[in-house]
């Protein structure tokens, strides 16, 4: 390229070709528009609370009403044990990542279809849409958190060095939002079912992790099988991290690891493979 | 990949046999679930095929289309619906893959194919600045950098703090553009943009076209506006069912689209062609003296002639030719029953022909549609588009309102003024 030609010299010429299976991940593209994804999530936060009477408190309101529910129906009344800890922390530990998770997921995986206008005009990167779906419901989990911590003071609790890898276990859980919202997008964008099936899945998911119930009182033999849940080992190391309950389970937690970076790597490549397409058939 | 220094050097955009395959099953249906496939499989099962027995119906809306254009160049892409224009720039804009064949890009893109998809309603028009922006993408320091200026250039320095849902369509179009307009794209892909917003703005937006044209941008330019396309581009690309058909000066071109236009169906009107008892066959454009023609000038007259024909009797039919600017502005029509003619149509084969008085019209582009209703302006029984003509005049345009015609002028103390030859009687010569 000849600075006579063309104006700026980072300017770079654009191939245009039909869609191959395996395409190049193209992640330098995504870098280019970064700033998209910061306005992207920027706009989810400004608008997810505009227009609503108490606005943000909504971000608090939802976690402190499950744990409720939560300490009366399953503490009280079933007497779940919770391992030596008050059962409302032992339940706000749980229900703060598995919130903003369940939350990432819905997002991450109707994001696509939420933007059909601006997929069917205009190009930009597809990936920033799940990208940014799943990161912004980190700033309703970051309020949430200062709840837990207050919580935890009145239940005075003591704050360990542990906390430190609180934020390992917060990014496997949004690995693990995105690699689900990298399968079921694009799927969605084909299939309206998708946004129909998926609070179903998440309630049934819910209740296959360690929220309301420790996961002591599952028998032994159906452990591993329970541990290929990767949402159990991201529960199971909130609470080791915030409450030192027994020691972790390394176990449940590698496994999540594994699977996590499985789906995630597929979820790419199939994502990749599928957003050709979607312009034409949202 | 950076351009190398190619023979290609001061190409903006290279096409090398582009094709795009929609497949007809799904199109419009766009809520398919799951149902509907299993539903298909199962009654493909019970006819004993395997899978679908009848292969997905596909149709190409682009077709081995190549081109090359320069940087520079200011290219319109014409065609009736359907011809593949949008699916052209959807290509180009990299919203959709091509199915076959490539294309080669150098500079910055940015296109415009339907302002103002990337604003959120509840952001205020100043977060959507910067979102829409980064969507085309603009850095944020630039955006930053230029914040002012698309604020003038939108004329909306009152309102850019209020959510953009309340914004009146005119408002939001202007915000839409200016972001885009502040892009500065090497190369533009517009579609149909320009016929939006009210007549200064569209001065304003062909201004700024003007602009990047001097900065040796190159504009693509979708439009049906035979009047913008023949004032920035040079050059046209004429598609018909996904080739393309011509590719050279817009003169030529243009005429190609016209010829193809005359007899084209009117768009709010061709619902009701179901069971018509006249058809239009022909419609001629000619001067006083019957010779045909296309370009007339300020207060010459012009006749129409129409042909057609009837399947059934009607009695009395009121014929109407509209006249019909190019942006859409319906500027006058005549009528035979307005004018006092009772038509009698003999069965078969009629022809009816219209002079018109000394046009009026500034100089633009127009067409032609006939109209014909039953007695007394009732029920529609016809109608047809047919020719188009140009009104030339050294200064009358749209700034002008539709039409020009000398006023009688007088002074206070009841003098006539002394005149003197105007303008706009000295049209022609």
């Amino acid at each position: 390229m000849t600075a006579a030609t063309l104006p700026k010299p980072d300017h770079l010429s654009i191939d245009i070709r039909p869609g191959r299976a395996l395409g190049k991940l193209e992640l330098g593209e995504l870098w280019r528009y970064r700033e998209l994804l910061y306005f992207l999530i920027l706009r989810e936060l400004k608008i997810r609370y505009r227009q609503a009477a108490i606005g943000a408190a909504w971000a608090l309101i939802q976690p402190i009403m499950t744990v409720a529910i939560f300490s009366v129906v399953f503490g009280h009344f079933a007497k779940m044990p919770s391992g030596g800890v008050p059962y409302p922390i032992f339940a706000f530990t749980a229900v703060l990542p598995w919130m903003y998770f369940a939350e990432a997921v819905r997002r991450g995986s109707t994001g696509l279809v939420g933007d059909s206008d601006l997929i069917r005009k205009i190009y930009f990167p597809r990936l920033l849409v799940p990208l940014a779906m799943v990161a912004a419901p980190l700033i309703d989990f970051a309020a949430g958190f200062v709840v837990l911590l207050a919580i935890l003071a009145f239940y005075q609790v003591q704050i360990t060095i542990y906390i430190l890898l609180l934020p390992l276990f917060l990014l496997v859980a949004l690995g693990l939002s995105l690699s689900v919202a990298l399968w079921l997008g694009p799927l969605s964008v084909r299939f309206r079912d998708v946004m129909h099936a998926l609070p179903f899945v998440i309630q049934v998911w819910m209740y296959a992790s360690p929220i309301a119930y420790p996961m002591a009182i599952v028998p032994e033999r159906w452990r591993l099988l329970y541990s290929l849940n990767p949402m159990v080992g991201v529960i199971e190391g909130f609470r080791w991290v915030l409450l030192r309950d027994g020691h972790p389970d390394f176990r449940a937690i590698a496994i999540s690891c594994v699977i996590i970076s499985a789906c995630l790597v597929g979820g790419l490549v199939y994502f990749k493979k599928m957003e050709r397409s979607f312009a034409d058939v949202i | 990949m950076r351009t190398s220094s190619d023979p290609a050097d001061s190409i903006a955009i290279e096409a090398r046999g582009l094709g795009k395959k929609y497949r007809l099953q799904g199109r419009g249906r766009r809520h398919d679930t799951v149902r509907d496939i299993l539903a298909s499989a199962f009654t493909a099962a019970l006819k004993g095929g395997r899978g679908p027995n009848r292969p997905a119906e596909s149709f190409w809306a682009l077709k081995d289309v190549s081109f090359q254009i320069r940087h520079g160049e200011n290219v319109g892409v014409l065609g009736l619906n359907g011809a593949g224009k949008s699916t052209l720039l959807k290509v180009l804009s990299r919203v959709t893959a091509p199915t076959t064949g490539q294309a080669r890009i150098h500079g910055r893109l940015g296109s415009l194919l339907e302002v103002g998809t990337g604003f959120h309603g509840e952001l205020t028009g100043r977060e959507n600045i910067f979102l829409y922006g980064a969507i085309l993408g603009m850095k944020k320091s630039e955006t930053e950098r230029k914040f002012e200026e698309i604020v003038a250039f939108a004329e909306l320095d009152e309102f850019i703090n209020m959510p953009v849902k309340r914004y009146s369509s005119g408002m939001y179009v202007r915000l839409a553009f200016a972001v885009a307009a502040h892009l500065e794209p090497d190369i533009l892909l517009l579609d149909e943009v320009l016929s939006v917003g009210d007549l200064p703005f569209q001065r304003k937006c062909m201004e700024f076209a003007r602009n990047l044209q001097k900065r040796r941008a190159t504009i693509i330019l979708v439009s049906h506006n035979m009047f913008s396309i023949k004032s920035m581009c040079d050059r046209v690309i004429y598609l018909r069912g996904g080739r393309v058909q011509f590719d050279g000066a817009t003169e030529k071109g243009v005429e190609l689209y016209e010829a193809d236009c005359r007899l084209s169906a009117v768009p709010w009107a061709s619902h009701e062609a179901a069971d018509w008892p006249i058809a239009i066959t022909d419609v001629t454009v000619m001067d006083e003296t019957h010779a045909p023609r296309a370009i007339f000038d300020h207060g010459e007259r012009m006749r129409v002639r129409v042909d057609y024909t009837t399947t059934r009797s009607v009695d009395a039919p009121n014929f109407v030719i509209s006249i019909v600017r190019s942006d859409g502005v319906a500027c006058c029509c005549y009528s035979t029953e307005l004018d006092g003619i009772v038509v009698t149509p003999s069965s078969g084969r009629g022809v009816i022909e219209l002079l018109t008085p000394p046009l009026a019209l500034i100089s633009e582009h127009y067409r032609i549609e006939i109209l014909v209703r039953e007695k007394g302006f009732q029920k529609l029984i016809c109608a047809q588009g047919g020719g188009s003509f140009h009104v030339r005049h050294p200064m009358l345009d749209t700034h002008f309102g539709v039409f020009h015609e000398p006023g009688a002028w007088e002074l206070e103390d009841g003098r006539r003024p002394a005149t003197l030859r105007t303008i706009a009687m000295g049209a022609g010569s």
